[in-house]
């Protein structure tokens, strides 16, 4: 073997396995480069690990920017109030109209109704009501829509708060709490507003009012939905006093006693 | 047989007062601290031999001086529950002055003292320094354990039929 073909050996010997190792890496290289261009196997690669970080990151987004957005939307909010209106008016104008539009068709539905029965002897008495008084039928059958109505009775002891008795035309929460309650709006205000001889006599809540007459040692708190006016308020007075007068006579009250009868001045009134 | 009692519960603020009512009305107990504004009205249906007896529990804010409780808050009252802290000094410096102007006040009522936060304190240590002042402390209670919570409401109850 001569030099040159040793040489050539040699060199055999001591690249081949370079080669061999170069050729696999351009491979690998080859592969990873046609994952990456290629959409399909590049999705079916990182897919998975995005889900499973995306899945991490969406739980904590409340407690880590929440915060920051809630600040961010506060200020963005504050420093833009006419573009905020601007933005938000179609779409509450909208919700309101079409609230407003929704009650304004059974109002006129009911009224339909009542126009309906005008010839029975309830549109007779109306006619001639609004002949008499001076007021537009329509006002009265409006006027007769929001008709006020009492709701609950609750006959409260002074000062301790404790229930004696009560009516209600449907289930309602616990009345000893109400009572407790009530009790101490009324001891609070009474106490806050200190005149002699005045107390609380009406607490308005959203679409209903509390009407309270006081008594020297309880007092009443009757619940009424709809329009309560004076004229409903005066009749309701007299109704409690009338009960008081023929029920409640004695420092004793019959607690079942007063349950039944007030359960009948609920349901005639 | 079924019977209302209003039951207040009276005490400087911070003492644990709503911590002893929630424990007793809910069986919870909460660590951060909520202020009572105004009053809370809780209730529970306790049993006393045949008698069930509901309690009205009003949980009024906490005052350092009982005159500056609201009058009309303490009105018509079976049963008072005087609160202290015994790791606040100061929740019973004036704690005999305090029981006297109940006891004036509302003789009909009963009343009872306890001191809550029990869990903190060495008890012994405490009663002793109790006995030196002269005060006497019916229940020692821990709201947060729940030691000592039932009883107080059911031996009122019973002093209150």
């Amino acid at each position: 073997m001569t030099d040159s073909e040793k040489l050539i050996k040699l060199k055999e010997l001591l690249l081949t396995e370079d080669r061999d190792f170069a050729q696999i890496i351009l491979q690998k290289l080859d592969s990873l480069e046609d994952t990456i261009n290629t959409p399909d196997k590049l999705s079916e690669k990182v897919d998975g690990i995005i889900d499973k970080k995306l899945n991490v990151y969406t739980d904590e987004i409340p407690e880590k920017l929440g915060p920051t957005i809630t600040k961010a939307l506060s200020s963005e909010i504050k420093n833009s109030q006419d573009k905020v209106v601007e933005i938000l008016f179609p779409i509450i104008g909208k919700m309101i109209k079409k609230y407003i539009q929704q009650e304004m068709k059974i109002l006129s539905d009911n009224i339909n109704n009542q126009i309906q029965k005008a010839f029975s002897v309830q549109g007779f008495k109306r006619k001639i009501m609004a002949k008499f008084i001076g007021v537009s039928e329509h006002q009265m059958l409006i006027a007769e829509m929001n008709e006020p109505k009492v709701e609950q009775i609750f006959v409260v002891e002074k000062g301790s708060g404790l229930m004696i008795s009560s009516a209600s035309r449907q289930e309602s929460i616990d009345e000893d709490m109400i009572a407790g309650m009530l009790t101490a709006i009324k001891s609070f205000v009474e106490d806050a507003f200190k005149k002699d001889q005045q107390s609380l006599e009406l607490i308005q809540y959203e679409l209903f009012e509390i009407h309270i007459q006081n008594f020297t040692t309880y007092y009443f708190a009757i619940v009424i939905s709809g329009g309560f006016n004076s004229g409903f308020k005066n009749k309701l007075e007299n109704n409690v006093f009338d009960f008081v007068a023929a029920n409640i006579t004695t420092n004793e009250i019959d607690k079942q006693q007063i349950s039944e009868k007030l359960k009948v001045l609920l349901k005639n009134e | 047989m079924n019977n209302s009692k209003k039951v207040v519960l009276v005490g400087h603020f911070g003492v644990g007062k709503s911590s002893l009512v929630r424990r007793f009305v809910q069986n919870t107990f909460s660590d951060s601290y909520l202020v009572t504004i105004g009053v809370h009205i809780l209730k529970k249906e306790i049993k006393i031999d045949d008698l069930n007896l509901t309690l009205i529990i009003w949980d009024i804010e906490g005052k350092d001086d009982i005159q500056k409780v609201r009058s009309s808050y303490l009105l018509g009252t079976s049963g008072f529950i005087y609160v202290i802290d015994p790791t606040r000094p100061q929740t019973f410096e004036r704690f005999n002055e305090e029981m006297d102007f109940i006891k004036i006040n509302f003789p009909t009522s009963k009343l009872v003292s306890v001191a809550n936060k029990s869990d903190l304190i060495d008890l012994q240590e405490f009663k002793n320094s109790l006995a030196e002042k002269n005060i006497q402390v019916d229940y020692f209670a821990s709201a947060k354990m729940g030691t000592e919570v039932e009883t107080i409401f059911q031996n009122l109850g019973m002093k209150m039929i």
